[in-house]
């Protein structure tokens, strides 16, 4: 309870400071400057854009995987060490953790960089690929696919399996072959369950701030980075900057929820 | 899920409200300790108006927090060692090392302050440039206190940077800590003659196509290294035309340093990825350095380095220079916040680290440049200071002093900070 009120008030304080609202700086007069100037910045336009791209990137491979890797799970009865194997170890394993592994195995001193460079695959460490920092941010989805798709498969797979036994004996006694029962009949079934883990992972991506940070190009920037970089600014005045841009991206988190309020909604409606 | 759709139990209408209750007893029980600490505080000691020895008589038995970035691991090591153990022994202060990058600090301080709180947690902070600025300027300082300290007033010549911080004067809010200085670093077994002018450093990012990069802008080191090739490109006279002026004057700030943009402009195509991204911190750099992914590096601390060759972390090939056109320099401070809780031991903490003894052990042990007027200090601890050898591959401190450039304040900083973001990466 008490937990929740600090919350609460952190959250109606970012708010208020987001409008501008800071009586420590002696400032009380709601303003809608920091929004306007947010939303007016010659990058916000390329850093919602490239925010959105990582979060759809990883999202769209991530439940592709995980819905894959459930089917697997469930198709050939994996035990329970497998199952920790695969699952249940890397959903643990912290997000900077894991991005820096990508770090000391893909950035152009890395690992591989070393070993390619070795065998005389590459000529010199600047032939290796821009994995880290490249402004397609492929070590940032890396790392998302790494966590993400055992996600989606940790969501999806307890129903899958109560699927595949009940329907998909159906299924082939009639003929069909495996992967058409799967895509025919245990997909869509599972489909609520999948739906919401891949809004769950996009949300969790556009939102992170971390993961780009330490694997992000210089330009453009994600959201949460412009955010954290404004937040952390010497300049109090700053944070309102950074709370307008926390607004910004709270309304697109926002019409996330709604959707996947909705397929609850529906899901409960279907019963 | 499911609670919202019901009313709540019995059960749970008990256990909410006795939660409710004890977070109601526990938040009052708080407030209470808050009062009754910050009357005691005030009530027993009033530092404004103390002599020197009461505030020696008042520090001595207390504890007192210092809060700074602890990236090096050579000097919190002496400050654990060479620092504590004079504050014990000669005041009996036990000094604790708090480690944490500055941005958190201004956060930690900044909250408790909004808070209200009477009494903080942090006592004195290792502090610098803008970040000082905004406190001052927010009241979240205590000070003026330099006059204070008698080894401010006996050895620190008032009359020279040391009362500037980033073209700001500090008004004895911040006492000085060491002073700090961009230097470049190559190997010389690798790059046999290092560029001395911003014209030669052109040539030389050609030469070594990709193997040249510096931390992004907002890096404590980014920013001064780029402060370093725009002076370099404009040429020392204009730069100090730059350190004048105010933040205000946006369309004349542009105008002074196009030519330096344009500069830094005509290096990307060199430049590590080609200018289109930048190592977002210069830890980074620097591994890439060691890693021999990158020939240069560039730091700002010009003699703590070779403590890496000693450790072998880099090769003793390794050798620093500048470019003629100049190097930017600061001098980095001890603030105290205006809640501390000891600010007595904060200032005999302080004063310790002003003490020629203590000065001196920095420029041996971490090779910082100090802060001091050394003809001001005894002959014997002059000789000492003489005797220092800096080693292999260091420029000599006269050098580096007659190429001196000062910082630009702290929005001309953050201007500079945007039109690089905007203006020259990936252009």
């Amino acid at each position: 309870m008490l937990l929740a009120l600090l919350f609460a008030y952190g959250v109606l304080n970012g708010i208020l400071q987001g409008f501008g609202i800071m009586p420590y700086l002696g400032l009380t007069t709601p303003t809608l400057e920091y929004y306007t100037e947010a939303l007016t910045r010659s990058d916000l336009i390329s850093s919602i854009l490239f925010s959105l791209y990582v979060a759809a990137a990883s999202s769209v491979l991530a439940t592709m995987g995980g819905v894959t890797l459930s089917a697997v799970i469930t198709r050939l009865r994996v035990g329970r060490t497998g199952r920790l194997a695969s699952v249940q170890i890397p959903i643990m394993t912290a997000h900077t953790v894991v991005a820096l592994s990508v770090i000391s195995l893909f950035s152009g001193s890395g690992l591989l960089a070393r070993v390619l460079n070795s065998i005389g695959v590459i000529g010199s460490q600047a032939d290796f690929p821009t994995v880290v920092g490249s402004s397609q941010g492929w070590a940032i989805i890396l790392v998302y696919l790494w966590k993400e798709i055992p996600f989606v498969a940790f969501s999806t797979f307890a129903i899958m399996g109560s699927i595949s036994d009940r329907f998909s004996e159906a299924a082939s006694s009639l003929g069909a072959s495996p992967l058409r029962t799967f895509f025919a009949v245990t997909v869509p079934l599972s489909s609520p369950a999948i739906a919401k883990s891949f809004l769950i992972v996009f949300a969790f991506a556009f939102g992170s701030y971390e993961v780009p940070l330490l694997l992000g190009s210089t330009l453009p920037r994600a959201l949460p980075v412009l955010a954290y970089i404004e937040y952390s600014s010497p300049e109090l005045l700053d944070r309102a900057h950074a709370m307008a841009l926390n607004g910004i991206m709270s309304f697109i988190t926002l019409i996330l929820a709604w959707l996947y309020l909705r397929i609850i909604q529906r899901e409960r409606r279907g019963r | 899920m499911e609670l919202r759709n019901r009313p709540l139990t019995r059960r749970q209408f008990v256990e909410f409200a006795g939660l409710t209750g004890v977070a109601a007893l526990s938040s009052g029980a708080l407030w209470g300790c808050a009062a009754k600490s910050g009357d005691s505080g005030s009530a027993a000691f009033n530092i404004d108006n103390a002599d020197w020895s009461a505030i020696v008589a008042e520090a001595k038995g207390k504890s007192v927090s210092f809060y700074g970035w602890g990236g090096d691991e050579n000097r919190n090591k002496w400050l654990d060692t060479t620092v504590t153990d004079a504050l014990k022994k000669d005041y009996d202060i036990t000094l604790k090392r708090v480690p944490m990058g500055i941005n958190d600090v201004l956060t930690q301080l900044s909250g408790e302050m909004q808070a209200g709180a009477k009494e903080g947690s942090i006592d004195f902070i290792w502090i610098n440039g803008e970040n000082f600025y905004s406190t001052m300027q927010n009241g979240y300082l205590y000070g003026p206190f330099c006059q204070r300290l008698p080894n401010f007033r006996d050895y620190v010549d008032a009359n020279t940077e040391i009362t500037y911080d980033f073209g700001k004067p500090n008004n004895g809010y911040e006492a000085p800590y060491g002073k700090a200085q961009m230097v470049l670093l190559v190997d010389i077994k690798k790059t046999p003659t290092p560029p001395s002018t911003a014209a030669d450093f052109f040539t030389f990012c050609k030469a070594n196509k990709g193997r040249v990069t510096y931390p992004a802008a907002g890096d404590f080191t980014g920013t001064a290294f780029i402060s370093c090739l725009l002076a370099s490109a404009m040429g020392a006279d204009q730069w100090k035309k730059l350190t004048a002026m105010n933040a205000n004057d946006e369309k004349a700030i542009r105008d002074l340093v196009e030519p330096g943009l344009k500069y830094l402009r005509s290096l990307n195509p060199y430049l590590w990825k080609n200018g289109t991204t930048f190592p977002a911190d210069s830890g980074t750099v620097y591994t890439m350095f060691q890693d021999g992914e990158l020939v240069l590096h560039m730091t700002y601390d010009p003699f703590g380095w070779i403590n890496d060759v000693k450790s072998g972390l880099i090769p003793d090939t390794t050798q620093s220079f500048i470019l003629r056109e100049g190097t930017v320099g600061n001098t980095n401070f001890m603030a105290i916040a205006k809640n501390a809780p000891h600010k007595a031991a904060a200032l005999v903490a302080i004063n310790e680290i002003l003490s020629p003894k203590i000065q001196l052990s920095q420029y041996e042990t971490l090779k910082t440049v100090t802060v001091l007027d050394v003809s001001k200090v005894d002959s014997n601890t002059q000789a000492a200071f003489k005797s220092v050898s800096l080693g292999k591959g260091t420029l000599s401190l006269s050098e580096l002093l007659a190429h001196r450039l000062p910082e630009v304040s702290g929005g001309v900083i953050t201007l500079i900070e945007k039109l690089w973001t905007s203006e020259v990466v990936g252009k």
